[in-house]
């Protein structure tokens, strides 16, 4: 038996914003993209995203993320790029060769440039009652208060206090939630200023310089018991729901299984495959974008779909080499802003020494 | 006029409320809090009077210059850090009213009395809305105005319908628990792999041996957590201690699927 097989020009997998963005930018110089994605809705996690983003214009600023997802989706269409939703990709191997899953069975796709734009997973957190009902981290929160209209439970603690415990935290008193507290072992707090500010004057105490000992209850979190890093200090709180905000990985196991080589940067997040600054891995044929590529900010994974969909449509020679370089030159710009600040020279760094590992 | 400091980065930056003061007399003016380094922008582009720049460096914080503001409140609505308010003395009669943007479910309507909330989410007294409008569509952001006593004005940083009064925790021990599984799809104890770690020269040795990432979600969840066991056991550096072997497929898949009778 031989499963179905699809000869395609380029494909994408992974639908947010890195992905949206490579597929848009290789189908606008005539070439033939298809995209593919486990759910059912394009945008990746920009579709439960409720606050306004950061950045410039040309990055959606100012506007939520529903909205900037709704609005690559549009330009997709316009663009001409296929859009399969539902459609999971099982497995990458050399020579651009897929596996899919669709509804009614698997079939394989072959395409001359595969561009991964999978994203990044949640970090978990080990503790004596993290199995427990309630214990989930925020992005999940954050699915359920905004894509669901579910709270998680109505006293939530937040573990972590960069920019996404800050903002599901905001998201969740938006819902009606109280947040207990927002705990980190870090003395100070990772996200941006003015996300704290305004988490802090709605009333949420901040305890940092703490970590979560266990979580306890019957069916489900009852109580968690958190202390001061390297002091006696103990506390307990009553609380339904525990959030983890405790860092992102990149997800890209489908480059790591066609053989792409995997470096580590704490700063990004941990293993991604090794990549230049035009987004090409050390796979003929093969690109990356977005988190997959190194945690960062929806804008940057944005600049590096449209650097990544670039590489390949000049490797498929639907647009020439000098035509390519000016509009990398742009994306390269934009790039170089948008890594600019305390938050985004540490990240520029982390992306430099990955390009040289 | 009551100029206070807060430090950035070495530098000691003018406070936005006190630096609005004398110009609230006149009416309504932008206060803009915003003074870290982060890539952010919409608020010169809110301004159609071109009293906000940041320029070509978008982490530059914005530079504001009341003279050219006319208090119209784009930029409150606008930037994504609810960082900017409108501040205005022009009622006098020792008041003032301050714009906050307010995203919370409840709704708010002139008239309506409500908690003027400090930066720390403590609550300075019961004020009025004088205004609430808003502004940017369907997916737009309420401006509410309330007016208080002068004094509160430099202080208000948001309203709430009702006080809200979080339970303090306990300072108490609760009874310690050891065990907790640091694998959950196979159920492997997390303390046992700590004690048996240092045993392995490699994060796929010990994911064969104690079956931790083997289950359903292939590893998604505990592989970090492991890779830094291991790490800590034998004093190496995460990223030396390298990844799990991926195999297809990356996504548990029904073998019907994949072909047989039916298939």
């Amino acid at each position: 038996m031989s499963l179905p097989l699809e000869e395609r020009e380029m494909a994408v997998v992974g639908c947010g914003p890195a992905g949206l963005c490579a597929a848009i930018t290789a189908a606008k110089t005539g070439a033939d993209v298809v995209v593919l994605d486990e759910n059912d809705r394009a945008g990746g996690q920009l579709i439960k995203q409720i606050h306004r983003f950061f950045g410039s214009r040309r990055h959606g600023a100012g506007k939520r993320g529903y909205e900037i997802a709704g609005e690559l989706e549009r330009e997709s269409e316009a663009a001409g790029v296929e859009m399969r939703l539902g459609n999971t990709v099982l497995g990458l191997f050399p020579g651009g060769e897929m596996m899919v899953e669709d509804r009614d069975g698997v079939y394989v796709l072959r395409a001359r440039a595969v561009v991964v734009a999978t994203g990044a997973s949640e970090k978990g957190l080990a503790f004596p009652g993290w199995t427990l009902p309630g214990v989930m981290g925020a992005g999940a929160a954050q699915t359920l208060v905004n894509l669901h209209g579910v709270l998680p439970g109505r006293r939530v603690l937040m573990v972590g206090a960069g920019n996404v415990g800050l903002i599901v935290s905001y998201q969740l008193l938006q819902a009606g939630a109280e947040v207990v507290g927002i705990l980190d072992v870090s003395e100070r707090v990772g996200g941006y200023e003015v996300h704290r500010l305004r988490v802090q004057r709605e009333g949420v105490p901040f305890y940092l310089g703490h970590r979560v000992v266990q979580a306890r209850g019957r069916y489900g979190v009852e109580e968690v018991s958190v202390e001061e890093v390297g002091g006696a200090s103990r506390k307990v709180f009553r609380a339904d729901a525990v959030c983890l905000a405790v860092g992102l990985s990149p997800l890209a196991e489908l480059a790591a299984m066609c053989g792409c080589r995997m470096v580590y940067s704490r700063e990004l997040g941990g293993f991604m495959p090794w990549h230049d600054g035009d987004m090409r891995t050390d796979q003929p044929g093969v690109y990356v974008a977005g988190d997959a590529a190194g945690v960062e900010e929806a804008s940057v994974a944005m600049e590096e779909g449209r650097m990544a969909g670039l590489s390949a449509a000049e490797d498929l020679g639907a647009m020439g080499r000098k035509e390519a370089e000016r509009a990398k030159d742009e994306v390269r710009r934009f790039l170089w802003e948008l890594r600019g600040g305390p938050y985004g020279e540490a990240k520029r760094r982390a992306k430099e020494s990955v390009h040289c590992a | 006029m009551r100029v206070s400091g807060r430090k950035e980065g070495g530098e000691t930056r003018v406070d936005p409320w006190s630096q609005a003061w004398e110009r609230a007399a006149a009416g309504a003016v932008a206060v803009v809090d915003c003074g870290e380094r982060i890539p952010c922008n919409p608020c010169e582009e809110a301004c159609t009077r071109g009293a906000i720049e940041v320029g070509e460096d978008i982490c530059a914080p914005p530079r504001f210059d009341p003279g050219l503001c006319d208090g119209c409140g784009r930029c409150v609505a606008m930037c994504p850090g609810m960082a900017v308010f409108l501040l205005d003395r022009s009622v006098g009669n020792g008041r003032a009213r301050v714009t906050v943007p307010y995203e919370m479910g409840e709704e708010m309507r002139a008239g309506r009395e409500v908690w003027a909330m400090d930066g720390e989410g403590k609550p300075l007294g019961k004020a009025r809305v004088v205004g609430a409008k808003k502004r940017g569509g369907r997916a737009g952001t309420t401006l509410v105005t309330v007016e208080v006593d002068e004094g509160w004005a430099l202080k208000v940083r948001g309203v709430r319908d009702r006080l809200i009064t979080l339970e303090a925790p306990l300072e108490a021990e609760a009874e310690p628990l050891k065990e907790y599984p640091l694998c959950r799809c196979e159920e492997v104890s997390g303390p046992r792999v700590g004690e048996v770690a240092a045993e392995f020269a490699s994060l796929r040795s010990l994911r064969r041996f104690s079956r931790v990432g083997l289950g359903y979600c292939q590893g998604r969840f505990c592989q970090d957590m492991l890779r830094e066991r291991l790490a800590r056991a034998r004093e190496m550096e995460e990223g030396e201690v390298g990844t799990f072997r991926v195999r297809p497929p990356v996504r548990p898949v029904k073998l019907g699927k994949l072909g047989g009778e039916d298939a």
